[in-house]
């Protein structure tokens, strides 16, 4: 299995504080990774460090076997997509203006080609009909999914998501999620930082327990639900899977 | 000192000499759009500047900006009239359109005004870019760099449409006082609005002393009014769907 993404022996720290220590792990394409944690545990600051959002102190990410830091910065977010907690659309910016943006100005397409793209993009999170639509009219749950859009249009060989549903009312939080999985049963490769146990259940290949900014533990999610090797995990996954 | 009585006499006087006002609120007008271009071309620069530059160049925007700030306005005039070294451009045609005869302006006093009000707008303008500019939240330039914009893509397409929204409240303060502040010039005799009303009831035997003044006030009241309804409706125009202005 050709690996895309791998983290080696990653090192972070905020001041004194120490955020990552030393975690490593790798993700195959078409892989669906969930990664879960207590608050604190490093997730957001593991995700943020593979576009450079946040740059590590010790250790090196890999993308398709090159190192990160290696690559010109922006040539690197041209493959990495993401999509934040706190959404983070452009108010300014319809729905499509959103998506048309990156489309524009990084991949130079004209104004009639980004529209068309965009439209397919919104199409494939079901907003077609809020095209014209501003963030300030949306609900959270289509402002996230516009944010999926903005982050797919990209065409990114790797989408991470930060924790997407946990700023959003719990009504609105299954039509994210719905879109999250069509995209894991269409191949996308994410890395997924979620409180989210059901989608962690039935949509990761993989599922890695991250506390005190160290691998714990990580396998398939079954084995972890089931039976996990660390008590740590079972104290962790039982009390959210209760 | 004796107050003048209101006189219907000098109603009359007020209306008759109209056409000197009228150069004093072409020059005011002049001194009033000049000093805010002066003012805004240089101050959100300075105001992006104070967000996002560093080293020498930020600390002398900021330096720049706290002497402007500092200096009372009538100083500031009076030492870039006296004080800079102007070119001679001698008297500058005005005028001669609608009804507005042609007159001559003293050039060196109209640049040294212009220069003086406009930089020390621009110290203020920068502080109303400043604050809009870090309004904005950060998170929107953050998921502008994650779709691989640069930065300064970011903050050209992302942050200053936003801030200049933001930034329309502040600037029609800033309009309002330079506006009244371009009365100022009369301390290095600009012929402003306030200055050629002074030439009006500083003639011998002249009574119209608060008609002049009544009405030059009526002037820059209805100026400053007209202005602000349309920049009100400048930011009703721009506002964006769905967010509360």
């Amino acid at each position: 299995m050709s690996e895309l993404l791998r983290f080696d022996d990653v090192y972070k720290s905020f001041g004194d504080e120490r955020v990552l220590e030393g975690v490593s792990f790798g993700m195959g394409r078409t892989d669906v990774e969930v990664v879960v944690g207590p608050s604190g545990s490093g997730k957001s600051t593991l995700l943020r460090c593979v576009n450079r959002l946040t740059e590590i102190d010790d250790g090196d990410i890999y993308l398709d076997g090159d190192s990160v830091h290696a690559m010109d910065v922006d040539a690197l977010r041209r493959r990495v997509g993401m999509v934040f907690q706190g959404v983070n659309l452009f108010a300014h910016r319809t729905a499509l203006g959103n998506v048309t943006l990156g489309l524009r100005q990084v991949r130079g397409m004209s104004k009639s080609e980004a529209r068309e793209v965009a439209e397919a993009n919104l199409e494939r999170v079901g907003l077609a009909d809020q095209a014209d639509s501003y963030p300030a009219e949306l609900s959270g749950g289509q402002k996230q999914r516009v944010g999926i859009a903005r982050a797919l249009a990209m065409e990114p060989e790797l989408l991470l998501f930060d924790e997407p549903t946990s700023a959003l009312d719990p009504e609105l939080i299954g039509e994210v999620l719905g879109v999250m999985q069509d995209l894991a049963a269409d191949g996308m490769t994410m890395l997924v930082v979620t409180h989210e146990m059901g989608f962690a259940r039935s949509v990761a290949d993989t599922l890695t327990f991250l506390d005190d900014g160290r691998v714990v533990e990580r396998g398939p999610p079954e084995r972890l639900f089931e039976r996990p090797d660390e008590e740590r995990t079972d104290q962790f996954l039982g009390r959210l899977d209760a | 000192m004796e107050s003048v009585p209101l006189q219907a006499g000098d109603w009359a006087f007020v209306v008759e000499n109209w056409p000197v006002l009228a150069q004093g609120l072409y020059v005011t007008v002049l001194l009033t759009v000049g000093s805010l271009l002066l003012g805004f071309l240089a101050g959100f620069p300075a105001g992006a500047i104070e967000v996002y530059g560093a080293g020498p160049l930020r600390s002398a925007v900021r330096g720049a900006g706290v002497l402007l700030r500092g200096t009372p306005i009538v100083v500031l005039i009076v030492l870039f009239f006296f004080g800079l070294p102007w070119p001679d451009v001698g008297g500058l045609p005005l005028g001669g359109w609608l009804l507005v005869p042609r007159f001559d302006i003293n050039g060196q006093a109209l640049l040294a005004a212009t220069a003086a009000l406009g930089l020390r707008s621009a110290a203020y303008q920068s502080q109303v870019f400043r604050g809009a500019i870090q309004s904005i939240d950060e998170g929107q330039m953050e998921a502008a760099e994650a779709i691989s914009l640069s930065k300064v893509q970011a903050i050209r397409h992302v942050v200053l449409p936003q801030a200049l929204r933001r930034s329309i409240p502040g600037f029609q303060n800033e309009f309002t006082i330079v506006l009244k502040d371009t009365s100022i010039a009369i301390a290095i005799g600009l012929g402003e609005l306030l200055f050629r009303g002074q030439q009006l009831f500083l003639q011998p035997g002249q009574s119209a002393v608060i008609e002049v003044i009544l009405t030059i006030s009526a002037v820059y009241f209805v100026l400053t009014f007209a202005t602000n309804r349309t920049l009100d409706l400048l930011e009703r125009r721009y506002a964006i769907p769905g967010e509360s202005t």
